[in-house]
């Protein structure tokens, strides 16, 4: 458990969007995030996360732009755009379902 | 803006790669530097947290491969590859590069260049403020409306404004020492504020300064005036200068290239305003004076304007001194003025561009099917490889769009080259001179519209040319193909390549029957006896100044100046006309009802005419067959007398001789008896190609003579071109404001050969271009398909077959293709070139066997010769080493 290989197809992609929504940040600082606030269960590896960000940034759902971190180094930081937003709200609201009704399948049945 | 955001980054990293790359690797640079941060924090020497970051990250190159992909998963990124892939395919091939952008380029070149003709004549409206607004107006029964009609309908208010032009005088300019007659564009006073022509310096002057009333000496001038005759001189605004012996004031110059109201590219070079000193028939009322231009009011349609125009018209009518039906009522155009100026479209110019349409279309067939031929039988060559994509699960509709990649490649190089080969071909059109009485300047450029006509047919021509091989390369059933490795012995008999070349063939034998035949109409043309010798006169044109002279001192300096040409070494006679045959002055035409002594009561009849002088017959080379011709004493005070045709006599005399009869005449006040003193060979008047007419001449000294224009011809034995100088000289010493201009005869009539030598010119060229295209894929289709038949040809030669006999062979391949095509091209040219008949003179048919038979040979004698090389090459094989190859 815990292997990024192992979350499901599209659970990544959820996962950057909502480390995005407080502000942007750079690729190391979301995949640090996701593994401080999942309490290392989910451990994000580069191999998995650049091709993430990239995909995100084809489909417009966030956009990159060069800047600075507060240690002065350069880094490429994600935003999330309006339709990415949007696509975090129905996205959240489906894994909700889904992992409810995941939750209850394997309590009652 | 999402899909705007997505589009840019994918064309970014389409076009920009290496951009794109270099910001990856920037970001995982970042990336390690900030985990080496980390670490250090953490307590780590930079040395191990370096190592440490590093080893954490892994290989970088194996998952930059699947960043990347996410690039791609574009129909865009396919096409990038694809163009890359076909590009080097096309690349390894130069012949077929060089071969298909030749052809694509010349078929889109003629194409474009047609178009922006077409374009230029009949879609372009004039240069005028908001154009969409002019309307043409065209009352019935003449092209032209009278002053008085002008000032009435001017002042109705129906429309914005009614202006109106004339192009059919003449106006002597003083160049120097010498005059040079003009063709002004003669204007009413509110012409430029009705229209509103683009100004480039100076100004257009108002309703106000040149009502025809004041006189007014004041004159726009073209820029191409402004550049060639003032040297581009910007204080010539204000300067006047001499025209008609009068100073004109020049009030302003017009912007460059203007597209003329008159339409056909004509761009007078000076404008005036009318005036009575000018057009001293000016007032008559009648007389037919200028075509109307209107312009519609803000919000009216064409629809309301022609409403409220007739309506006015109407009211004036009723207001005329004349209230008959004069016409003046009655609209026959009133549409918005597009490329020409009365809008109904001039028959032969427009069908001309019809027929030239369909002929560079026709071409642009033949250079597809060279291209779609080439390309199969690359496609052909590359059977196997196709069938081993097919067959490794390549998807058909991915391998077709691999296929017409190629098309598009040679879509756009062949864009590019027709671009290249069209500008200088339009260049070529706008510079060239045509003897018209004043500047053409088609103004043919490549604009938006014409380069995307171009595009338009580019894409055409790609999907023609490209999508019917990638179809047949992909339909191919798999297992046979494989096995047997593209070389059988036998191909089949009836393949898509053969198709084509007959089509090919069939094509252009229609495409060069059509060509000789106009090259033939020139022939006939040129040999068409005029019925007068042009080989050994010259002409004078004398255009005097209005009003300079009386009748008495006109004649006097005619005579004067006769006597002094007939002193010219060489010259063997010299006579005045008012009018030359088969020129722009070409006399008027009559059509009365007369009394002819003898005959019944009112026969009516046609006849040309114009007023010559004595000897003039003789000068023209023209037979007197009965009686005289005119003499000095024919003057005023003589009995009237006229000399007609054997045409004339032949209609209304019944074929007697009517020589010393009496016939009336209309004159100036009613009937003139005239009596007839000679008759003269038949000879022609307005076009070569017209049908016998019969002609009544006067004699000059008789007739009231107030035409500002008379000829003067020369007779010599000599070569005539000897006496343009001399006859310049002479005559233009006798009064420098009289313009003098000296032509051969031959050169005088140039206008009268125009229209076939423009169609055997460019008829003829576009022919000899689709055949050689066309040859060019017989050729192909024949060497191809002797090289597929090689291990054939190597069999029959090791069984015994001679080299002749495999000549032989692969010559029957190619007759079999010619053979059809051309029986396909002459059934369809005897369906399809019978509307040429309007382009053709008399006694030539659109089923002229010569031209028939002619073309059949020359094209049966270019196909063997282009598949006798591939024969040849055939017939030189070494068989043993065709067959040691299996």
């Amino acid at each position: 458990m815990g292997k990024p290989s192992d979350l499901i197809q599209g659970t990544l992609d959820l996962l950057i969007l909502k480390t995005l929504t407080a502000e942007p940040k750079h690729g190391w600082a979301i995949a640090k995030r996701i593994q401080q606030v999942s309490e290392d269960v989910l451990q994000i590896t580069q191999g998995s996360l650049y091709p993430a960000l990239h995909r995100l940034d084809q489909q417009g759902l966030i956009s990159a732009e060069w800047g600075q971190t507060e240690t002065g180094r350069e880094a490429k930081f994600y935003e999330l755009t309006k339709t990415g937003r949007a696509a975090l709200k129905t996205e959240t609201a489906q894994w909700e379902r889904l992992s409810a009704a995941v939750g209850l399948v394997l309590r009652n049945a | 803006m999402r899909w705007v955001h997505v589009l840019k980054l994918r064309a970014r990293s389409l076009f920009r790669r290496a951009a794109v790359e270099r910001d990856l690797a920037r970001e995982l640079h970042s990336h390690i530097e900030l985990q080496v941060e980390e670490y250090v924090a953490r307590g780590m020497s930079p040395e191990q947290a370096r190592q440490a970051a590093l080893r954490e990250f892994g290989g970088i190159a194996r998952f930059q491969d699947d960043v990347r992909d996410t690039w791609h998963a574009s129909l865009l990124g396919d096409l990038r590859r694809d163009l890359r892939y076909a590009w080097r395919g096309l690349s390894r091939r130069p012949l077929l590069l060089v071969v298909s952008i030749l052809s694509i380029g010349l078929g889109v070149a003629v194409n474009t260049t047609v178009f922006a003709l077409a374009k230029t004549l009949f879609l372009s409206p004039p240069s005028a403020r908001d154009a969409g607004r002019l309307v043409n107006i065209r009352l019935a029964r003449s092209s032209h409306a009278s002053y008085e009609q002008w000032r009435a309908l001017s002042t109705s208010g129906a429309l914005a404004g009614v202006a109106g032009y004339q192009i059919e005088s003449e106006v002597n300019w003083l160049r120097g020492d010498a005059a040079v007659t003009l063709v002004p564009m003669l204007v009413t006073a509110n012409f430029f504020d009705v229209v509103g022509v683009p100004v480039g310096r100076g100004r257009a002057f108002t309703a106000a300064e040149a009502r025809a009333e004041l006189d007014p000496r004041v004159v726009v001038v073209s820029d191409g005036f402004w550049r060639s005759a003032l040297g581009a001189d910007s204080s010539a605004i204000g300067r006047a200068i001499m025209l008609n012996g009068s100073p004109y004031t020049i009030v302003g110059v017009l912007a460059p290239h203007i597209r003329g109201i008159f339409g056909y590219g004509s761009a007078p070079e000076v404008y005036l305003p009318l005036s009575k000193t000018l057009l001293p028939y000016l007032g008559e009322p009648g007389a037919p004076i200028v075509q109307l231009v209107g312009r519609l009011r803000d919000g009216q349609t064409v629809g309301e304007g022609r409403a409220a125009f007739t309506a006015a018209a109407q009211r004036a009518e009723g207001m005329m001194a004349s209230p008959a039906d004069t016409g003046f009522a009655r609209l026959e155009v009133f549409a918005p003025a597009r490329g020409l100026s009365q809008a109904g479209p001039p028959g032969s110019v427009a069908a001309f561009l019809a027929v030239l349409l369909v002929i560079v279309g026709l071409i642009l067939c033949i250079a597809c099917a060279n291209v779609a031929g080439l390309l199969l039988a690359r496609n052909a060559e590359r059977r196997h490889e196709i069938a081993l994509r097919l067959a490794l699960g390549a998807g058909r509709a991915r391998l077709v769009r691999q296929l017409l990649t190629e098309g598009l490649w040679l879509a756009l190089i062949g864009t590019a080259g027709g671009v290249a080969i069209a500008a200088p071909l339009m260049a070529v059109l706008n510079g060239a001179s045509l003897p018209f009485p004043m500047p053409i300047d088609l103004g043919l450029s490549l604009d938006a519209s014409v380069v995307g006509y171009a595009v338009m047919l580019i894409i055409v021509a790609c999907v023609l040319s490209a999508l019917v091989p990638a179809l047949q390369a992909t339909r191919m059933a798999l297992a046979p193909t494989l096995k047997d490795d593209g070389r059988t012995v036998v191909g089949p008999r009836m393949t898509l390549r053969r198709l084509l070349a007959i089509g090919q063939v069939a094509v252009s034998l229609t495409l060069l029957i059509t060509a000789t035949l106009f090259v033939r109409n020139l022939a006939r043309t040129q040999s068409l006896d005029p019925g007068f010798d042009t080989a050994h006169t010259a002409v004078a044109q004398v255009a005097f100044v209005q009003d300079r002279y009386t009748r008495e001192t006109r004649d006097a300096m005619v005579e004067t100046a006769l006597d002094r040409v007939r002193a010219i070494p060489g010259v063997v006679s010299a006579a005045a006309t008012t009018g030359v045959p088969l020129t722009i002055h070409a006399g008027r035409t009559t059509g009365t009802t007369i009394r002819i002594e003898g005959g019944k009561d009112g026969v009516h009849v046609e006849f040309s005419g114009i007023d010559v002088g004595p000897d003039y017959f003789a000068t023209m080379g023209m037979r007197t067959v009965s009686g005289r011709e005119f003499r000095r004493t024919d003057d005023q005070g003589a009995t009237p007398v006229a000399i007609v045709n054997e045409e004339f006599v032949r209609r209304y005399f019944g074929g007697r001789d009517p020589v010393g009869r009496t016939m009336d005449l209309p004159g100036d006040s009613g009937a003139v008896p005239t009596e007839i003193v000679g008759v003269v060979s038949n000879a022609k008047h307005r076009t070569l190609g017209e049908a016998t007419r019969a002609a009544v001449y006067a004699s000059l000294g008789q007739q009231n003579g107030d035409s500002r224009i008379v000829f003067i011809i020369a007779r010599t034995a000599a070569d005539p071109s000897m006496l343009l100088r001399p006859m310049r000289r002479v005559i233009g010493q006798l009064d420098v404001s009289t313009a003098v201009e000296v032509r051969t005869m031959r050169s005088a009539l140039a206008f009268a050969f125009l229209p076939s030598r423009v169609g055997a010119i460019v008829v003829g060229s576009l022919g000899v271009l689709g055949l050689v295209l066309a040859m060019i894929g017989l050729f192909g289709v024949i060497s191809f398909g002797a090289s597929r038949r090689l291990r054939e040809i190597a069999i029959r030669m090791s069984l015994g077959a001679s080299r002749a006999g495999v000549i032989g062979l692969v010559l029957r391949d190619a007759s079999l293709v010619a053979g059809i095509g051309m029986a396909l091209g002459i059934a369809a040219s005897l369906a399809v070139t019978r509307p040429l008949a309007a382009f053709l003179v008399e006694g030539l048919s659109v089923r002229d066997p010569l031209s028939y038979l002619g073309t059949v040979v020359t094209l049966a004698v270019v196909a063997i010769a282009s598949s006798w090389i591939p024969a040849w090459r055939a017939a030189r094989i070494d068989p043993v080493a065709v067959l040691r190859q299996e």
